[in-house]
């Protein structure tokens, strides 16, 4: 879109679907941590479907989503990652539209840490019996003991990556005058940028068949696996 | 000569015999209560477990599986609160969840003790009726107990590396 300068060129970055399940899993896994540490578990299970929900859409988006939701267009092999790394410390690198090669990176390990977190959780066995995670029925007490504290193990290690993620963000911010909060929100790049191509938005009702597979998933694991 | 030597060997042995054992049972006897405690906690999440587990089935076993865990349940739970004599908390140096508030607020604790109690016999007579909703619903009265004791007497998961 061209604004009323012919030098200020805005284009989409994110489409509504990508930040909204962003800020959604944000608020999901705040959810989860606040009602974990203080044994609130009963908003912890639904904060921790709420989380699957958004993962599996967010796979799903990957797929057939818009252009820069997709991870064929963002996710690299180790040689563009490197070459992308070793720039890292150049104040003039461009723009791209989307996730960059090491963002791209980032962002696979967050998905994978974050479903490793939800996978363990489900066998989790609570101390209380009270909230167990849905499929604990298949491990013995102890084993889901184990996993409880497992559980939290692999949860400290997505701490540890979004602590990175926000790192980046700051050093982007801070060092090479990128703002990567503001496209978040608000879809588009902050001042004025170079020519770049605005993203391929896919339809808005694709996202519909994704939320209800998604919903299946988390139906099915708090439903059916005991009806047989 | 013979006789002062034979004092010195019976005072010795004397005080080996009076002291040593005092020595000997100040950590080791507090961690084998301590591991012991820990096993039949273990033992009752276990049979409780067991009973939650069931009642998610759609034909639960009652015979084999609920009535026998209720019964663990509940007879374990009537010596509950012999688990915790004093000196058994986190000054005994052995790993525990116990914490010294147990001790400090012992009315609070036996009280929520004997709660659990009635709450773990109450869940042996309504598993005879082998109603399932009843059931389920008792087990959550019993679980409640669990966490009213837990949340504030029992160090939170994420602040130990693991159940021992």
């Amino acid at each position: 879109m061209h604004g009323k300068l012919e030098t200020v060129w805005r284009p989409l970055v994110w489409d509504i679907p990508t930040r909204i399940m962003h800020w959604l899993l944000v608020a999901f896994i705040g959810i989860c941590w606040w009602s974990g540490v203080n044994n609130e578990l009963q908003y912890h299970i639904y904060s921790g479907y709420g989380a699957l929900w958004v993962v599996v859409l967010r796979l799903y988006w990957g797929l057939v989503g818009s252009s820069t939701a997709r991870f064929a267009n963002f996710v690299r092999g180790p040689r563009a990652i490197w070459t992308y790394a070793i720039t890292l410390h150049r104040r003039d690198t461009p723009h791209s539209n989307g996730h960059n090669p090491l963002g791209a990176v980032s962002v696979v390990l967050m998905l994978c840490t974050v479903l490793a977190v939800i996978g363990i959780g489900l066998f989790a066995v609570d101390v209380d019996s009270l909230y167990s995670g849905p499929l604990s029925g298949y491990v013995s007490f102890r084993q889901g003991r184990h996993l409880a504290h497992l559980h939290y193990t692999v949860f400290e290690l997505l701490l540890g990556v979004i602590a990175l993620h926000i790192s980046a963000v700051i050093f982007y911010y801070a060092y090479k005058r990128h703002n990567l909060l503001s496209p978040m929100i608000s879809g588009r790049p902050k001042g004025e940028i170079a020519h770049i191509p605005t993203l391929e938005a896919a339809p808005g009702w694709r996202l519909l068949p994704g939320a209800l597979l998604a919903a299946g998933v988390v139906w099915v694991i708090d439903n059916l696996f005991y009806y047989w | 000569m013979a006789l002062k030597h034979g004092i010195y060997i019976l005072s010795l042995s004397l005080s080996l015999i009076l002291v040593g054992p005092t020595l000997i049972w100040a950590a080791p006897g507090d961690s084998a209560l301590i591991k012991s405690r820990q096993d039949k906690l273990r033992d009752l999440g276990g049979a409780f477990k067991a009973i939650d587990d069931e009642l998610k089935k759609r034909n639960p076993d009652w015979d084999n599986i609920i009535l026998p865990n209720a019964q663990t349940v509940q007879s374990r739970s009537s010596y509950l609160l012999t688990w915790f004599p004093k000196g058994s908390g986190p000054e005994s140096r052995v790993k525990t969840y116990a914490l010294p508030a147990i001790w400090q607020k012992a009315d609070d604790f036996n009280k929520l003790g004997k709660t659990m109690q009635s709450e773990a016999a109450k869940l042996s007579q309504v598993a005879a009726i082998r109603d399932p909703a009843s059931l389920k619903a008792q087990t959550i009265a019993l679980g409640k107990t669990c966490k009213a004791c837990h949340d504030p007497y029992r160090s939170p998961d994420y602040e130990k590396e693991n159940d021992e």
